[in-house]
């Protein structure tokens, strides 16, 4: 058909001029056909070049900084369920200046959504010409579907995954803390991470759908109730410091901890300071009297001696320069129940003799007073003792001065004073009781334990534990004010009070356990021994738990005795 | 020019064609709705997220105490005391009452002197 076309033409040009034409111009009609033809083929080359460059070259970069990658953590729920810390996902509104089209337009529809936005400064960020500019951190879902539906270019958000704890304070030393980058670092989250989900991470495995939320054995609801007990305690008797742990005596599980002063885990920028860390697992105390109940087991396990036994406490012991004496000193012969509820010093450094310096020293340690506690929780101290026990070690050991131990291991070890004489391992994670007794070690004889809920609950009825005692849950206790050491010396006026508790006293279920640093006298000419504070924060713990705790009122107990008297 | 079997062959391939492209463009087509399926999936497990952490914000025990405090005049709220809580064992049996039926209609034939409609030679009288 080309040809053909061509053809008249050809015919047409057979003058010389033409020819000649035809010559410069590229010879035969042919070569113009070419000629043609490369012209046409250059032009589509270029726009096909061209086309295959557009789709080769990225998109021109945009998006400002690329969004921190942070990783997915399991939820952490009580053991009810309740969420203790969770991941959310928040968005974070960024505009890129040299692609928005209508400056104005733009702020203007974006006040629509966000009428609090300071429309002079965002036109001057805006204006301002730079590739990516933040105009506001951490929208609500509602703000960003909004903003998202109004369509304006040159807008974007960035979603980032942040650690929120609901409860705030509440159980701020049991769960823990996690850095800028979702890893923990203190607490429960550390030790989630350090059980292989940081491995886990870094491989890029841990996705949100798959990681199931970790249950504790924390009950929210008395954790509240413990923090705010110990909150209230703190200001009634400006004390330094309190805190408290319910422990659950048959599986070592522990139900609530707190200690104030504390910090709110959303926003942990006091976290490290020293006087807020947690005291009830990372604080070393000499525990004082709540020692004597061990001293007095140790008695009495080692079949020495009974409860009938008497020890002569009518004297004062001295030893190396120290004399002991009684706070409430009786000054003539104590039986082992009369010692263990007037609280003798004599008393208990004299039962302590019976055992001998080395099987006191045993004993501690066999009931775990003395090493460092197994737990998940990595804010765990390693209690200290004299390097070398002599005599007067053991004496002043026997009422819980001289050694340094946790308040919650105090707990643990009272818990098998209590239950029999299993020792558990204190845990932050659900157990069965099937489970703690298989891994539970045998410390005491289960006739000691008895003897030990007797004096307990009398202690609670006619010592110093009164103002522990709840109508209906049969508490038992015992009261420890020890002095602190201030310079080396034993300060008359610093003190620091516990109470040890249990409840109920016929077949114990929990161990309560309270102190408080440094208390001041509720008014001026009252005391401030630890039946006077430590205790009334035991007894309003179990008043407020005790139901949720499963444990049902009985007042039967309490009613017989009544009942004769009134006749 | 064409034969019949020429002409077969290409219905047979501008059909086979057709079918690709549409097979194709459908595939598309859900995959789109694949994908936005899963971006609103993705969308509501969040706001799950969002919700649950709102939830638990709003019944911590810190939150209702303030509240049950605030509103203790009002609703006249006092906490549990040990001895109000018992058993199902510790309630009393309830006491049995014998209902006094005798001011009740008796109903029926006993319900008083009813009206005889059969009017005999003896009433009359």
């Amino acid at each position: 058909m080309i040809p053909r076309l061509f053809k008249p033409k050809q015919e047409t040009g057979t003058s010389d001029i033409v020819v000649d034409g035809a010559r410069k111009t590229g010879g035969s009609p042919r070569a113009r056909v070419l000629m043609t033809m490369a012209v046409f083929f250059v032009i589509y080359a270029v726009i096909a070049g061209r086309l295959i460059y557009f789709g080769i070259i990225d998109p021109e970069e945009s998006g400002g900084p690329e969004s921190r990658v942070t990783a997915s953590r399991p939820d952490i729920v009580d053991r009810n369920g309740e969420v203790l810390a969770t991941d959310i996902k928040t968005a974070s509104l960024f505009a890129e200046p040299r692609r928005i089209v209508d400056t104005d337009e733009a702020i203007e529809r974006l006040q629509t959504i966000l009428p609090d936005l300071d429309v002079e400064q965002t036109y001057r960020k805006l204006k301002s010409g730079t590739g990516f500019v933040w105009l506001r951190r951490q929208l609500t879902p509602r703000q960003q579907n909004d903003i998202m539906a109004l369509g304006i270019p040159g807008i974007g958000f960035r979603t980032e995954k942040r650690r929120f704890y609901p409860g705030g304070p509440t159980a701020a030393h049991i769960v823990g803390l996690v850095n800028i980058d979702n890893r923990g670092i203190a607490g429960l989250e550390k030790y989630i991470d350090d059980q292989g989900l940081a491995d886990l991470q870094e491989s890029g495995l841990a996705t949100a759908g798959d990681l199931k939320s970790v249950r504790l054995s924390i009950d929210l609801r008395v954790q509240h109730i413990v923090r705010d007990e110990i909150s209230v305690a703190l200001e009634k008797y400006h004390a330094i410091a309190a805190g408290a742990v319910v422990l659950n005596a048959k599986t070592g599980e522990i139900i609530a901890m707190a200690s104030v002063p504390d910090f709110d885990p959303n926003n942990p920028f006091n976290a490290q300071d020293k006087d807020r860390l947690n005291r009830m697992s990372a604080g070393l105390y000499e525990m004082g009297s709540t020692i004597k109940s061990f001293t007095t087991a140790m008695a009495l396990d080692s079949g020495q001696v009974t409860l009938e036994s008497k020890f002569d406490a009518s004297r004062p012991i001295t030893i190396g320069g120290q004399t002991i004496r009684d706070f409430h000193g009786k000054g003539r012969v104590l039986t082992v129940p009369e010692v263990f509820i007037y609280s003798s010093n004599i008393g208990s450094a004299k039962e302590a003799d019976v055992v001998g310096i080395e099987g006191h020293r045993e004993f501690l340690h066999r009931v775990g007073l003395l090493d460092r506690m197994d737990t998940e929780l990595p804010e765990v101290a390693r209690p200290t003792e004299p390097r070398v026990w002599k005599k007067v070690h053991s004496i002043t050991a026997a009422f819980g001065h001289g050694f340094s131990t946790t308040p919650l291991q105090t707990a643990v070890a009272a818990a098998s004073l209590m239950n029999g004489g299993y020792l558990f391992a204190p845990t932050f994670l659900p157990r069965s009781q099937e489970q703690a007794i298989a891994e539970a070690k045998k410390v005491v004889d289960e006739r000691t334990s008895a003897d030990m809920r007797y004096l307990y609950r009398l202690n609670a009825e006619k010592g110093s534990g009164k103002r522990a005692e709840v109508p209906g849950y049969r508490v038992g206790g015992k009261t420890g004010t020890a002095e602190k050491v201030v310079n080396g010396r034993y300060s008359g006026d610093k003190r620091f009070n516990a109470f040890l508790a249990a409840f109920p006293m016929d077949d114990p279920q929990y161990i309560v356990l309270s102190i408080i640093d440094e208390p001041k006298p509720e008014k001026p000419g009252m005391g401030a021994t630890a039946g006077l504070n430590a205790a009334p924060i035991v007894a309003n713990i179990i008043r407020r738990s005790a139901s949720m705790l499963g444990v049902k009122p009985d007042f039967g107990h309490e009613n017989a005795p009544t009942l004769v008297s009134y006749q | 020019m064409f034969r019949t079997s020429d002409i077969v062959l290409i219905a047979v391939m501008v059909a086979a064609a057709a079918f690709t492209y549409k097979t194709k463009h459908d595939a598309e087509n859900r995959l789109d709705e694949i994908g936005k399926l899963e971006a609103a999936i993705r969308t509501e497990e969040d706001t799950i997220t969002i919700l649950k952490a709102d939830w638990s914000l709003l019944t911590q025990p810190t939150r209702l105490q303030k509240l049950s405090e605030i509103y203790a005049s009002e609703l006249n709220l006092q906490p549990v005391q040990a001895n109000q809580i018992v058993g199902l064992d510790d309630l009393p049996v309830k006491p049995i009452e014998i209902e006094d039926l005798s001011n009740q209609p008796l109903g029926g034939m006993a319900e008083g002197p009813a009206k005889d409609q059969t009017v005999t030679g003896g009433i009359v009288q």
